[in-house]
């Protein structure tokens, strides 16, 4: 894959041999200012409008939508597709090495897996050609406690959050013959205890600062966090449930958001299902990637077989871009084409959702870092 | 009481109930299926279309398509937007016996028709159905290094005789795969070619030995005839010497041998060999041998080694790296079946140039692009899917659905039962409401040998 | 497949599954009508009507002829719903807190998991009442909770009553993965008990630090009020005891705890297989006794040895008696199959029906909710298609609380 840099440079080099001018961008992203005209813009709500216009002025969105006020001077990129927001996917373990857990202790809830992150790596570069401008790093569910996910953009080496959620593993893969705990029970009234006399980072959870990931597997575990999550007031979302839409009612009640996916081809039908369900209940929903085990375009594909099995294509996109930037806390910074937020966004050559739609460039912080000469 | 399978029932009711009813009470209690299908566009085949066309089937059969069509009485009309050949699956699993797909000690005269699982989960078979996959191609061991021989099966929502298209669609062979996380050595792989490229011409030889003995045979019985004829003339002249020599022999004390003629010795037939009788069918060009191979090393050896068999068709399975062989392909005609996944890292050493532009750059080379979804169990189902994908990343509509229909029947011998509305051939729909293969269409109807499977 | 079709089939499997863990009906009210009505009360209603609303029973009519409306029920006998408190279905290894061997504060209620296939088939066999317990990898391994076997999809839902008893072992499964502290000291096995004087030792233990505690915040660890309920009388302990020595041991402990003036322990003795061989010890202690399924072959479990007539001898020397299938969906090993070889043995037809009724509900304090067919008790109804308990005879309906869990009409 080229690196980012290079295609920086390759970029700044044709721009300038080039006969439509398009200004350099700086590799910080600069104070440049630019406009792109899209044929249509798709909302992070699902709205397309035609003809939109998105401004871009020092890395962020000035302004976005029809009847966009191009200041007179400032170049205008046309493209003749899609414009939106970067997508992002809510769980991956890109860039760690397989460095996402310690066997020594159940427990390591101030441990941050932003500590083990290798930005430069290429797992990145793959989310990035796949229109996935943020990922969300999460410590394996192997310990009860693993530590603290991160958010970071997948090019610039930009890290959102260090300390994004606090991961909770209620999946039985935490639980080891031969280290404490070795029931759910004993799991349990571990957390039971660490939250009743809180310190660190179940302190910042407790408080409502901290949001959790609850790494979940079967039916009673998502019934078990999710319960779990209402008794204690803890907010967040869940991870990893292949049915949670058969456990609405528990869902629902702790309010928590839900991660779902990826999902391969064969993928049996009831894992869909419970995603249709938990979209028709309005439980908030994002998408997750086991990125590098999984490679970026599994991110749309998961997304696209959702929707054919009903999910409301609006519900889908929201989920893969407004809606996951919520959820992992970085709502205000990315996620949606709004004035203020980052000018994180993708060219597509059709509907995103539609799969014979291709990425043809993406930007982070205004800067071009994937995609073709102009 | 609710259960999932009242619910199935239900929901399939009218579809499940057997023939359609015919709309007059003056019919017989079995009329014939008659279906008259109306569309916007009608994909005759990808590239013929006719605007505001109809389809008109009966008996499972297609017996009108065109643009003045007029429905005959007690017909079922159906309609929609586009409609289009039922999709194929050239790389597949679905309905074949997972032990089956998976079976490593095949061998050519393995029969893929013994493995097929007729009771795979209904609703399975009805997702399968409703994405418009109507056909697949089945071969047991298609990762072995042998496979059997293949079939090509059509899906029906029940089990039943008509379900087999053609027993006999082609042979498997794999070079070059991961197995059981063995390490491989370059060597190996090189090996199997050659143990492939031997076995494809131990057929050859024994088709040639085959023939030989026919003519053999011919011969000798010609012979036979003439002899015995010129014995009927000399018989008596014959028994006199023979007595003569019987007494010399006698006297002499020696044993009698009586003279042998070369006519009495009967020609063999070739010892009885069932892979060497497959991989002779393979080698003159009968089945085509469908070979899963990804390395460019590999590929060059097999093409290199097959060069010699004109008879020979093959079709290359995965081809990860076929882009380095791509003008010999296209010269030589020889197909890729693409599985269009993404697939993560770490992944099989010999998928580690494998990625979804593969399909469009081929077609762009000029190489025959079919689509399937690499024998994944229940994969099927996503076929669609992965075209679209696949077209995402380069391929043309006009090659991806080819691919789906008249190319991938067109390369495995039923071409003339499917893949294309044509008269004449077994009536395998859908209707769509939108263009095929894009992600908001929806396909309301599918029928599947005449038989209304999907939609009301 | 359209739009409408795939929501309709997914809405429907929501609907399906979100009611229950396979397709479970709403509470309706029922007219469930039985040649036999058996109570489990001692009495034998003939041609009786039990008439069911709002998940309880309201009474039950004899002389009846059955009808045939939407919400009527027949069948040729019908009992109570039967009660397992052995079932060992939903608890594995995920439930038992191994890192120590006494863990009396660990909930069963909180890891039991009400989505396993297993519970259909316990309430498809006529089991509608069960108590779960954790394996029995510790000396005590927790409290049990009494649960539905069928019913919402959540463990609060199918609660009858939690923490009903507290769970320990005699015997050598408790010790078997422990080892001597030399070899490998990597893991928490390495530690005692590594034999049956060892897990003694560690139950007697508990129960006298527990007493100890008795009044001093410093002295309290986690679960020394659960083991104070025992001493108190206010919860049973329920001791696995498959073996003569065993079930000895387990008696004599009682005695221990009585005679130091430590407290009064209701004992249920589970799994007794070797209850035959003490009746003067047992009779003596007064313990509840749960039997075991039976060995074909005589031998189970701890190599212990059961015979035939068990159940009857245990009822003759007058203490409860309960019998047990241990989650088997075995048609030839389940519930009302053990009550059959029991009555095989001897014991006698209303003592057979009690002892997986009325007589386990007893015996962990749900005989207030369930256990025989009588006016204000759950609706948990098992309909056979001919004497219960025979081997000609099947479960043909069950319901719980008002749900109709197995339907017995013809299909349409």
């Amino acid at each position: 894959m080229i690196s980012t840099t290079k295609m920086l440079t390759t970029g700044v080099l044709a721009a300038v041999l080039a006969a439509p001018a398009y200004p350099a961008p700086a590799s910080d992203g600069g104070a440049d200012t630019y406009a792109v005209r899209a044929a249509r813009m798709l909302l992070a709500d699902g709205r397309e409008v035609e003809d939109a216009v998105l401004l871009v002025e020092g890395g962020k969105i000035r302004a976005a939508g029809r009847g966009v006020d191009v200041p007179a001077g400032v170049p205008v990129l046309e493209h003749d597709g899609v414009l939106t927001a970067g997508m992002i996917a809510c769980h991956g373990y890109s860039g760690t090495r397989g460095e996402t857990g310690d066997d020594t202790r159940s427990v390591l809830a101030e441990a941050r897996i932003a500590n083990a992150l290798d930005l430069g790596h290429s797992d990145f570069a793959n989310a990035l050609a796949a229109g996935i401008t943020t990922l969300v790093i999460t410590p394996a569910p192997d310990n009860l406690a693993p530590g603290s996910t991160a958010v970071v953009k997948t090019a610039g080496g930009t890290i959102l959050s260090s300390a994004a959620h606090l991961s909770l593993s209620f999946t039985d893969d935490a639980l080891r013959a031969n280290r404490y705990p070795t029931s759910y029970g004993g799991a349990l009234a571990e957390l039971d205890a660490r939250l009743a006399d809180p310190s660190g980072a179940f302190a910042e959870a407790v408080a409502g600062r901290l949001p959790v990931l609850f790494e979940v597997s079967s039916r009673d575990e998502t019934q078990r966090a999710a319960e779990f999550a209402t008794r204690h007031g803890l907010g967040g979302a869940l991870h990893g449930a292949r049915r949670a839409g058969e456990v609405l009612s528990a869902v629902q009640q702790s309010g928590l958001g839900v991660i779902v996916g990826p999902f391969d081809p064969g993928t049996p039908g009831r894992q869909l299902d419970s995603v249709v369900a938990l979209g028709g209940a309005r439980v908030p929903l994002a998408f997750g990637l086991d990125a590098p085990q999984e490679d970026g375009d599994a991110l749309r594909l998961s997304a696209a077989m959702c929707v054919r099995d009903g999910l409301d294509p609006a519900l889908a996109w929201q989920g893969l871009t407004s809606g996951g930037a919520d959820i992992a806390g970085v709502g205000r910074r990315v996620g949606r084409l709004e004035a203020g937020l980052d000018a994180d966004f993708v060219l597509w050559s059709g509907p995103p959702l539609d799969l014979t739609s291709s990425v043809v460039e993406v930007y982070v912080d205004g800067a071009r870092v994937f995609g073709g000469v102009r | 009481m609710l259960t999932l399978a009242s619910l199935v029932t239900l929901a399939l009711g009218p579809v499940l109930a057997g023939p359609l009813p015919s709309a007059t009470g003056s019919r017989e209690a079995e009329a014939p299926a008659v279906l008259f299908v109306r569309a916007e566009r009608v994909y005759v085949r990808p590239g013929e279309v006719i605007d505001n066309g109809a389809v008109l089937v009966r008996d499972g059969r297609i017996v009108a398509v065109g643009r003045d069509l007029v429905a005959p009485e007690g017909a079922r009309k159906l309609s929609g937007k586009v409609v289009c050949a039922g999709f194929v699956d050239a790389w597949s699993s679905f309905g074949l016996d997972a032990g089956s797909a998976d079976d490593q000690r095949t061998s050519p005269a393995t029969r893929t028709v013994d493995a097929l699982n007729e009771y795979v989960d209904p609703r399975l078979r009805l997702e399968v159905l409703g994405a418009g996959v109507t056909a697949a191609r089945l071969n047991a061991g298609s990762s072995s290094r042998e496979g059997g021989v293949g079939a090509l099966v059509r899906n029906r929502p029940e089990p039943g005789a008509d379900a087999v298209l053609l027993g006999d669609c082609c042979v498997a062979a794999s070079v070059g795969l991961t197995r059981e996380g063995r390490g491989r050595d370059v060597f190996d792989s090189l090996g199997e070619v050659d143990k492939l490229v031997g076995s494809i011409a131990d057929g050859l030889n024994y088709l040639r030995d085959k023939n030989d003995y026919k003519v053999d045979l011919e011969e000798w019985r010609k012979a036979i005839t003439e002899k015995e004829a010129e014995l009927e003339k000399d018989f008596k002249k014959a028994k006199k010497d023979r007595e003569k020599d019987e007494k010399e022999a006698e006297e002499k004390g020696k044993e009698y041998k009586p003279k042998k003629y070369k006519e009495d010795k009967k020609p063999s037939p070739p010892r009885y060999d069932e892979d060497k009788e497959v991989m002779a069918r393979v080698a003159n060009g009968e089945l085509p041998l469908v070979v899963q191979v990804h390395r460019c090393a590999e590929l060059r050896s097999l093409l290199e080694g097959t060069e010699r068999f004109d008879r020979l068709r093959l079709v290359i399975a995965g081809g990860s790296e076929a882009m380095d062989v791509a003008d010999e392909l296209a010269e030589r005609d020889i197909p890729v079946i693409v599985w269009p996944a993404p697939l993560g890292r770490p992944r099989p050493d010999e998928f580690e140039d494998a990625d979804l532009g593969l399909a469009g750059r081929l077609e762009a080379a000029g190489v025959t692009v079919l689509l399937g979804t690499g024998g994944q169990a229940g994969a099927s189902r996503d076929l669609p899917l992965l075209a679209a994908l696949a077209v995402g990343h380069g391929l043309t509509r006009r090659q991806a659905l080819a691919a789906l229909t008249t190319d991938a029947a067109a390369t495995l011998d039923v071409g003339d039962r499917i893949g294309s509305l044509e008269t004449g051939k077994d009536a395998d729909l859908l209707i769509l409401d939108g263009e095929p293969l894009a992600s908001s269409t929806r396909i309301t109807h599918v029928i599947s040998h005449g038989d209304l499977v999907v939609g009301q | 497949m359209s739009t409408a079709m795939r929501s309709a089939l997914a809405a429907g499997l929501v609907l399906a599954c979100s009611a229950g863990l396979f397709a479970q009906e709403e509470q309706r009210d029922w007219k469930i009508f039985g040649e036999k009505v058996y109570t489990a009360t001692g009495d034998v209603i003939e041609n009786g009507t039990v008439a069911v609303a709002g998940g309880k029973i309201r009474g039950v009519t004899g002389g009846t002829r059955g009808g045939d409306g939407k919400n009527s029920l027949r069948a040729a006998a019908v009992t109570p719903g039967m009660v397992d408190l052995s079932v060992r279905v939903g608890a594995g290894t995920d439930s038992v807190e191994q890192s120590r061997e006494v863990a009396p504060d660990m909930r069963t209620a909180e890891s039991v998991d009400v989505f396993d296939v297993d519970w259909d088939v316990q309430a498809r066999s006529g089991v509608t009442t069960a108590l779960v317990c954790a394996p029995d990898f510790d000396v005590i391994g927790g409290l049990g909770v009494v649960v539905k076997t069928a019913g919402p999809s959540g463990v609060r839902a199918r609660t009858v009553k939690a923490d009903a008893v507290l769970r320990g072992a005699i015997g050598s499964q408790p010790s078997f993965r422990n080892h001597p502290a030399f070899g490998r000291p990597d893991d928490f096995f390495s530690r005692r008990p590594t034999t049956r004087m060892g897990v003694e030792w560690e139950l007697r233990k508990a129960f006298y630090d527990a007493a100890a505690a008795r009044g001093s915040d410093e002295r309290a660890f986690p679960g020394s009020d659960e083991l104070r309920s025992v001493l108190e009388g206010t919860r049973p302990l329920m001791l696995q005891t498959w073996t003569t020595q065993d079930i000895r041991t387990a008696i004599f402990f009682k005695e221990e705890m009585e005679s130091e003036g430590l407290g009064h322990p209701r004992l249920i003795l589970d799994a007794a297989a070797e209850a035959w061989k003490e009746p003067d010890l047992l009779a003596r202690s007064g313990a509840a006794v749960v039997l075991p399924p039976y060995p074909l072959d005589g031998r189970t479990s701890d190599n212990s040895f059961m015979t035939l007539d068990s159940a009857k001898l245990v009822h003759d020397l007058g203490l409860p008696l309960a019998l047990s299938a241990h989650g088997s969906g075995d048609p030839a090993a389940r519930l009302d199959r053990q009550a059959g070889f029991a009555m095989r043995g001897g014991l006698s037809f209303e003592a057979a029906l009690q002892a997986v009724t009325i007589a386990p509900a007893r015996m962990v304090g749900v005989d207030d909710r369930v256990g025989s067919i009588e006016a204000g008790k759950d609706a948990d109804l098992v309909l056979w298609s001919g004497t219960p308990f025979e081997t000609s005879s099947r479960v043909i309906g069950v319901v719980i609380d008002g749900r109709l869990v197995l339907d017995p009409r013809p299909t349409e």
